[in-house]
């Protein structure tokens, strides 16, 4: 039982690669939501300031 | 002092991981027919759990928005949800690999895939509502309320498919209920991460969400000058 | 007894302004024959198999129909803000409710006594083997259907993209309704008494309308006012 093979030792780890790929990828779509934030806070305080400034 | 608990909770739930991953692969034996492939079951039904877990929450979001008319809770109902589908994503995904090996396929109309199938969608449902929808209080309001019918068409989809699928043959499902109380402990010790893990993906959420609203109220300031 | 009257004015009305104008009738009839042609496409429409999914097909068709009934029964109101003034009417919420899901029950009702004899000529099912049961059946599972659809049509009414939001939240919503529905029609299609096992679907049938109702007209009022 220890070949690693017969023990489908392979198809394991796809599994789990499986379950944190999903994980992660959603966690990149939070990310990219945060830069996505960042970007609109950044112009709006810039629309902000220049209509101040006027 | 919020963004430090995160981190801490992080630490916390990357070390279980990592302790049960080591202790799944050295200290566990294998199960006596499906040799190791069996171990995706800690993070198939773990992560079932979760994603649940996170369903119920978003029940209680909704009806607590309802209740208080407070966005709050209605920016953690969405956080849940999403974070729900993630899980149910991977529960789905795992246990469809899980199968290709032990049954020899992709799929199967087994109650447990059809169900947990259903329940995806439906709150994947919830989250194309919530896109067509622009006005912030009507999106929290329309939301809340699919989000409590959502949760109590589950049972019903439960029973149904439980009903309708054990008409037929199907497959026999690994342990059933029996299981060694060391696979059991290793089950529920996994759970425990992948909560903290998921709790940290919410809170996050919700801080985008919040801030999503200040920029909303920016926006309409800068409007109104 | 005045929330009766109210619930049954509103109904009188759709329904009088959908047999005036026809518009989703018709479409939705002419839709389900559509479909019931097509299906005999997609496998061999005399076969012995054929009968054991006729249930299936059947409700099929009834929801796609339905939809369209559906779809229609608060978008009508919407041209010259007459959601509105039935929302500002001493009507309340629950009545308004009642009174349109009661005339898309009739509506799809009525789709369905068309469908099914045309449905028993082209399939060759004798339709008519247990009449009170699928009458039963088609009561009980029609009404799971307007009631879900109904809550739905006001709470997809003011989106972009109504026609395509409504039935994609619905039928996940509905699946239990119809399986149960399929479940019972399929035996009495084919003649054979309800029993046994499929009592326990025609109890869950009747749970999903008890429980759908109450929970719609619970949440109604959210619905339309906030």
């Amino acid at each position: 039982m220890n070949d690693a093979a017969a023990r489908n030792f392979e198809y394991l780890a796809y599994g789990l690669a499986a379950v944190w790929t999903i994980l992660v990828i959603y966690v990149l779509t939070l990310v990219s939501r945060e830069k996505k934030i960042g970007r609109q806070i950044e112009g709006l305080q810039r629309m902000l300031e220049d209509k101040q400034g006027k | 002092m919020r963004e430090r608990i995160l981190y801490g909770l992080g630490a916390v739930a990357a070390a279980l991981l990592v302790r049960n991953i080591w202790k799944l692969l050295t200290g566990l034996p294998d199960e006596a027919f499906q040799g190791a492939i069996f171990r995706i079951i800690f993070f198939h039904v773990p992560a079932a759990f979760t994603s649940f877990t996170c369903f119920l929450c978003a029940l209680i979001a909704g009806i607590a928005y309802l209740k208080s008319k407070n966005l709050k809770w209605d920016s953690f109902g969405v956080s849940v949800t999403e974070v729900g589908l993630a899980f149910g994503a991977a529960n789905l995904i795992s246990g469809m690999i899980w199968a290709r090996i032990i049954w020899g396929i992709w799929w199967t109309w087994d109650w447990r895939l059809t169900s947990m199938l259903i329940c995806w969608l439906l709150y994947a449902g919830y989250l194309v509502l919530r896109r067509a929808i622009e006005e912030p209080t009507e999106r929290a309001r329309l939301s809340a309320v699919m989000s409590i019918l959502s949760f109590s068409v589950v049972p019903f989809v439960f029973f149904s498919i439980k009903w309708f699928r054990t008409q037929h043959p199907q497959p026999v499902l690994f342990g059933d209920g029996k299981m060694d109380t060391g696979y059991r402990v290793m089950l529920y010790s996994n759970w425990i991460p992948l909560l903290m893990f998921a709790a940290i993906l919410v809170a996050v959420r919700m801080m985008q969400e919040r801030r999503q609203r200040e920029i909303d109220a920016l926006r309409r300031a800068a409007h109104a000058f | 007894m005045r929330f009766l009257r109210q619930t049954l004015t509103v109904a009188a009305k759709d329904l009088r302004s959908e047999l005036r104008t026809k518009e989703a009738l018709n479409a939705s009839l002419s839709f389900a024959l559509v479909i019931l042609l097509l299906f005999s496409f997609a496998f061999d429409p005399t076969a012995d198999t054929t009968r054991e999914i006729s249930g299936g097909l059947l409700w099929l068709v009834f929801a796609f129909a339905g939809a369209l009934i559906l779809n229609r029964s608060f978008a009508r109101e919407l041209e010259n803000d007459c959601l509105d003034a039935l929302i500002a009417s001493p009507v309340p919420g629950p009545a308004l409710f009642l009174g349109k899901a009661l005339a898309n029950y009739v509506l799809l009702l009525g789709i369905e006594v068309v469908c099914l004899p045309v449905f028993g000529v082209f399939y060759n099912v004798h339709v008519a083997g247990q009449p009170l049961w699928l009458a039963l059946v088609l009561l009980l599972a029609s009404w799971g259907v307007s009631v879900v659809g109904t809550l739905f049509s006001a709470l997809t009414v003011n989106l972009r993209l109504r026609e395509l939001m409504l039935p994609m939240l619905v039928y996940p919503m509905l699946i239990p309704c119809l399986m149960a529905a399929m479940q019972l029609t399929t035996p009495l299609l084919a003649g054979q008494p309800l029993q046994g096992d499929l009592l326990a679907w025609m109890r869950m049938l009747i749970g999903f309308d008890i429980i759908f109702t109450s929970l719609a007209l619970v949440l109604i009022d959210t619905v339309l006012i906030g």
